[in-house]
């Protein structure tokens, strides 16, 4: 029996999770259309026509996007509470369990956490691009925004901490411990180098944005090993 | 170590999610549990054994 005569039900060949992946992807291409013209409009206003963005600032662009699009996925996934049960309890094939409200204001909160961390990042070289040359009070404002930010951002991972279960806080500290260990290593051979004259002189601002990146490859990779992507 | 948590679950025919929320964990933490990728502190596993109303030994094995 052909295919087109049979009874059989058809059954789709794309997973929905790739379905989701191709509608995300569509989705983000009038979003990354729209936000590439505006910033050329600025450059071509003159905002920041002087900036001259090292491989520090466009690692901190990258990663800030990564991160308020991950943060906005979560949250979004966050404001339903069946769409969220569905990612985070789908084991069971016969009835998906909604996600409580306590797991809905917890992926809520991540998901906010990882946008301010995201606009922390962006921040200080979208300031020096926007307000070329940057005046010293102009940057003393951008600079109490960022502490205060910092502060309520803490604030939110802290409760996130209080909040997770043993899992989630055993990758964290993992996380934590593996990070420090492998970048204290790795600065401490880039510092030595630097000393002997072999190695070019980094910025605070190059170290960090390389340290933020290796973190976040590390927790998803100590993520991955502890079944968070199963 | 080895663990009966899937057999367990299974016999009350209860989803990883059902686990997850009479323990307070996860179900990510179940699904870790369950393929091995996670050992349970020593308070979570007595929590599963009065769950289940068994020792913590006839739950979990040491393999070695």
């Amino acid at each position: 029996m052909s295919p087109e005569m049979s009874n059989e039900p058809q059954v789709s060949k794309v997973s929905p999770r790739a379905r989701r992946a191709l509608i995300l992807m569509i989705a983000g291409l009038p979003v990354g259309f729209f936000a590439g013209r505006w910033l050329l409009g600025l450059r071509r206003d003159g905002h920041w026509g002087g900036f001259d963005p090292s491989g520090g600032d466009m690692l901190a662009f990258l990663l800030a996007a990564f991160l308020v699009f991950a943060g906005l996925v979560t949250a979004g996934l966050a404001s339903s509470r069946k769409a969220l049960g569905r990612r985070i309890n789908g084991d069971d094939v016969r009835a998906v369990t909604p996600a409580t409200s306590a797991q809905a204001r917890f992926y809520a909160g991540q998901g906010l956490v990882l946008v301010l961390a995201g606009a922390m990042l962006a921040a200080p070289p979208l300031a020096v691009a926007l307000f070329d040359p940057l005046s010293p009070l102009l940057a003393s404002a951008v600079m109490t925004g960022l502490i205060a930010l910092f502060l309520f951002q803490t604030v939110g991972n802290i409760t996130l901490w209080i909040r997770s279960d043993e899992l989630m806080r055993r990758t964290m500290a993992e996380t934590a411990a593996v990070s420090f260990v492998l970048f204290q290593g790795l600065l401490f051979l880039w510092a030595a180098g630097e000393k002997l004259a072999l190695l070019p002189a980094l910025t605070l601002w190059d170290a960090f944005n390389v340290t933020m990146i290796g973190y976040l490859a590390i927790s998803m990779l100590i993520g991955w090993r502890r079944g968070f992507a199963d | 170590m080895k663990n009966r948590l899937k057999v367990l679950r299974a016999e009350r025919d209860w989803s990883q999610a059902d686990l997850a929320q009479r323990l307070d964990v996860s179900r990510q933490t179940i699904n870790a549990l369950e393929t091995g990728k996670y050992d349970p502190s020593l308070p979570l596993a007595f929590r599963i054994a009065r769950l289940f109303g068994q020792p913590i030994e006839a739950i979990f094995q040491d393999e070695a």
